[in-house]
């Protein structure tokens, strides 16, 4: 039995056998060998490029001379590269290197072949890299047989566990038999937590070498509330976990009761409660959670996995799906946050080193005005079936913001010129997640309807940690007193210009930081949906008065640590049971 | 430019080309080329500013993804090494691997 | 899209002398009248456009700099005309600060395209705070001809 310790993102339990997976949804069986078992692996991996040399010998055959000759002229190339003794050599030596098994070696060495492909300006030659996944792929299924995992496919509950989660895989993930995740990489805000949370199934990760040590097919136990994961638990652990288990469902059902009831604090005051959502269906997990709108609606996803631009259409149905679910009831739509992801990077002439802080995001957009005001017009037009906001994402001066209004303006007109209703009122806000926008909330605030503090980023940015980067991940903290400060400026900056706010960072999902942001001044908090019940039995549980004190005392603190501590504290006062 | 040198017992041969046809060194001609390659004894090899290839293997060959306008060092070493510098360079500049030569080209 | 594509240098106003912010529209429409750019008779119509575009939202983006622009049939090509004024316009700019610089932008009404992509080049270089400064700095057509030329022609702009 082996203990892990990870990053807890996800809560629950979840005890079962686990898939490994990896990065092309190949089942990867266990890299490492016994170093006797060399030489077995080197003799499949002879066979496996014999095998498929017959295939595909067979298959160019078979091939006649439809399409000018060339589908048997790219068989005639792939077999070439199956018979190249020097690229044969380069797998079998790293088997005898590295005591890795024939899969692992055939896959490192052809993607690094394909790497060398891809970085290569000319189009053409980059895209052979196509071939060199294809042959890959060839000799990865004479290797695995037909036990390639097709995840939309699962037959059993399986626990996934994998290196990381990409946005591909886990669109594919049937939450029936997806009982939990674990990876070896990423951080609270990694694109593996988000899912996890959105699914409601436990999470951990930032385990740096679970798939190393974990076989396919182990029993696993993933407790995404304390950020453990254990490898072949013993008997007694699975009953100590299974009694846990049920401990922790009846808090769920508990706090499932206050689903209808109200976010008021016991002296009365109202806060409301909004769902972070990615994709429509998520609109009404929020809703079964006791959420009362949708405080961000991130639209990345729209333009993630497809080979093309999402069009007018797709954009308008997708907000129109989710509008229709909460009527009447706000629904802040964020114009899309891409750049410093493979989306835009590889659309690039040269990637860009820094791109978290490059062309991304709104500045993206104000670069790109077809692509924005292609969505522009899809929110515009959606605007009518319900209580629609534009939210523009990091803002850092005043010029953007004019721009990007400026652009809110001539899809209007263009809308007017066409005849199409829109609601020509529509509330237009920001996030603030930047230190500058922070600290010139007040002028920005002239001319937005509203802020939304995206704490993830501004903690990100004001302390320069990678928010996703496990070797730093214990510097992000958005208890660090210089974020705190800027909070506070921001929400006092928004209460002066009389505008509103809300807080839509993983901070509004935690209990800790609940009393904090009450007591700092927010009034509306938009999380995760999975903690909303959680969240509302905070608020139930507290006075506005207990929120100032705490806020008071922890301005006057100086120490991430001894804020976070006396935060905690509190919390497990109000909330024994989470703990 | 040609340069031959007798050293003791191996005839050893080297010259510069120019990738002319307008997709570059892709696939189908790096075949090409490796087919040339293979019908020699010597041996041979293609360098750029960062690597080494050996003319007969299709895996380090198409690793020189040697886009139009990349100039490559072949050299051969061995049994018929000036045929096989004068059939590679035929293959490439003169036959440009058979293959179009880029719209504007100006020679 | 460059900026010698679409802007007319000879439209340009160096200085405009303790105008408004609606005479400083007219005289930048007049101006594109006057270069042939658009009809003598539509500049009228074009300004009224412009003015009514104007009140309903301020195009001054801030930093001293303020982007007019409006779509009409009379257009035949994306243009644009530059004023510059010493002492300052109010155009109810976010900042609250007067605005030195105006970009006047008229564009057809049936290419979008091509409006964009001026819009885009546009916020692009006008997000420079050297660009401004030079801009401010310019005193005749032709130095600001110089200027968007080589803001065109070169790539560490």
């Amino acid at each position: 039995m082996e203990i892990k310790k990870g990053i807890a993102v996800s809560p629950g339990i979840s005890i079962g056998a686990c898939l490994i997976i990896d990065s092309e949804d190949y089942r990867i069986p266990h890299r490492q060998i016994n170093p006797s078992q060399r030489l077995t692996e080197v003799q499949r991996v002879r066979n496996a490029f014999r095998d498929a040399a017959q295939e595909l010998t067979e298959l160019e055959q078979a091939q006649d001379q439809t399409g000018g000759g060339r589908i048997k002229d790219i068989f005639a190339v792939h077999l070439r590269f199956l018979r190249d003794r020097s690229l044969r050599r380069k797998v079998t030596d790293m088997v005898h290197a590295d005591s890795v098994t024939a899969e692992y070696a055939v896959s490192t060495v052809l993607r690094e072949i394909a790497s060398r492909f891809t970085n290569v300006r000319d189009t053409y030659i980059s895209e052979r890299a196509a071939d060199i996944y294809d042959i890959e792929r060839r000799l990865l299924r004479q290797l695995l047989g037909h036990k390639r995992e097709d995840l939309g496919h699962l037959k059993e509950e399986v626990i996934i566990v994998a290196r990381e989660l990409s946005p591909t895989q886990t669109a594919g993930f049937n939450k029936a038999f997806v009982k939990g995740l674990a990876s070896d990489v990423g951080g609270r805000t990694s694109h593996a937590a988000i899912v996890a949370r959105s699914l409601g199934i436990p999470a951990v990760v930032a385990l740096e070498d679970l798939t190393e040590i974990v076989r396919g097919g182990d029993t696993v136990i993933i407790d995404g509330n304390r950020g453990i994961v254990i490898v072949n638990p013993d008997e007694d652990t699975i009953s100590e976990y299974e009694r846990y288990s049920r401990d922790f469902l009846a808090l769920e059902h508990k706090l499932d009761a206050i689903r209808e009831k109200p976010a008021v604090t016991r002296d009365g005051v109202r806060i409301a409660l909004l769902g972070n959502i990615e994709f429509p269906d998520e609109a009404r997990v929020v809703l079964e959670k006791g959420g009362e709108g949708i405080g961000l609606y991130r639209t990345e996803f729209l333009y993630l996995n497809r080979p093309t631009e999402p069009t007018e259409q797709e954009h308008y149905e997708a907000y129109a799906e989710t509008i229709r679910v909460f009527k009447e009831r706000p629904v802040v739509i964020r114009t899309v946050d891409l750049g410093a992801d493979k989306y835009t990077q590889s659309r690039r002439w040269a990637p860009e080193p820094n791109p978290f802080l490059g062309l991304r995001s709104i500045r993206y957009c104000l670069q790109n005005l077809t692509m924005f005001k292609r969505q522009l017009r899809a929110i515009l037009r959606a605007s009518v079936l319900g209580q629609v906001k534009i939210m523009f994402p990091l803002v850092t001066n005043v010029q953007e913001l004019m721009q990007a209004k400026m652009i809110v303006h001539d899809v209007m007109e263009d809308l007017d010129e066409e005849s199409l209703r829109y609601n020509r009122n529509i509330d237009v806000g920001i996030m603030i997640e930047t230190p500058s926008a922070a600290l010139t909330a007040s002028t920005l605030a002239r001319d937005a309807d509203f802020f939304s503090i995206g704490t993830n980023d501004l903690t990100q940015y004001t302390l320069a940690v990678d928010r996703g980067n496990e070797l730093v991940s214990t510097l992000y903290s958005a208890a660090d007193p210089a974020v705190l400060r800027l909070i506070r400026m921001v929400m006092q900056d928004a209460h002066k210009a009389q505008i509103d706010l809300s807080v839509c960072g993983e901070t509004a999902s935690e209990p800790e930081y609940i009393m904090l942001l009450l007591g700092m001044g927010a009034r509306t908090l938009s999380l995760t949906p999975p903690m909303i019940p959680e969240i509302k039995q905070v608020i139930r549980s507290v006075t506005l008065e207990e929120c100032h004190k705490l806020t008071r005392k922890v301005l006057g603190m100086n120490s991430e640590r001894q804020i976070s501590a006396y935060l905690r504290n509190a919390a497990r006062k109000v909330l024994p049971e989470a703990y | 430019m040609l340069t031959g040198e007798e050293t003791l017992e191996e005839l050893v041969c080297e010259t510069t080309v120019e990738i002319k046809n307008a997709e570059g060194l892709h696939m189908r001609p790096a075949m090409k080329f490796v087919d040339v390659a293979s019908q020699f004894a010597c041996d041979i090899t293609v360098s750029n500013d960062e690597m080494k290839a050996d003319a007969k293997s299709i895996m380090e060959m198409s690793m020189l993804a040697a886009t139009y306008g990349t100039r490559l060092q072949i050299k051969a070493e061995g049994a018929q090494a000036e045929e096989a510098i004068s059939a590679l360079t035929d293959l490439v500049e003169v036959r440009m691997f058979d293959e179009p030569p880029p719209e504007n080209a100006s020679g | 899209m460059k900026f010698q594509e679409f802007v007319c240098f000879e439209a340009t106003i160096p200085e405009l002398d303790n105008a408004d912010r609606d005479a400083a529209i007219g005289a930048l429409v007049s101006a594109l009248a006057k270069a042939g750019r658009i009809p003598a008779q539509s500049a009228r119509e074009i300004t009224e456009a412009v003015i009514k575009r104007e009140n309903e939202a301020s195009t001054g983006m801030g930093k001293g700099v303020a982007v007019p622009h409006v779509k009409h049939t009379a257009a035949k090509k994306v243009m644009a005309a530059i004023a510059q004024s010493d002492a300052g316009i109010d155009f109810a700019a976010l900042d609250e600060q007067p605005v030195y610089s105006i970009i006047l932008l008229v564009s057809p009404t049936d290419s979008p395209d091509d409006h964009l992509q001026a819009m885009e080049l546009l916020f692009k270089h006008l997000q420079k705070e050297r660009f401004r400064k030079f801009l401010r700095q310019c005193r005749l057509p032709e130095q600001l001809e110089d200027l968007l030329t080589e803001a065109d022609e070169d790539p560490s702009w």
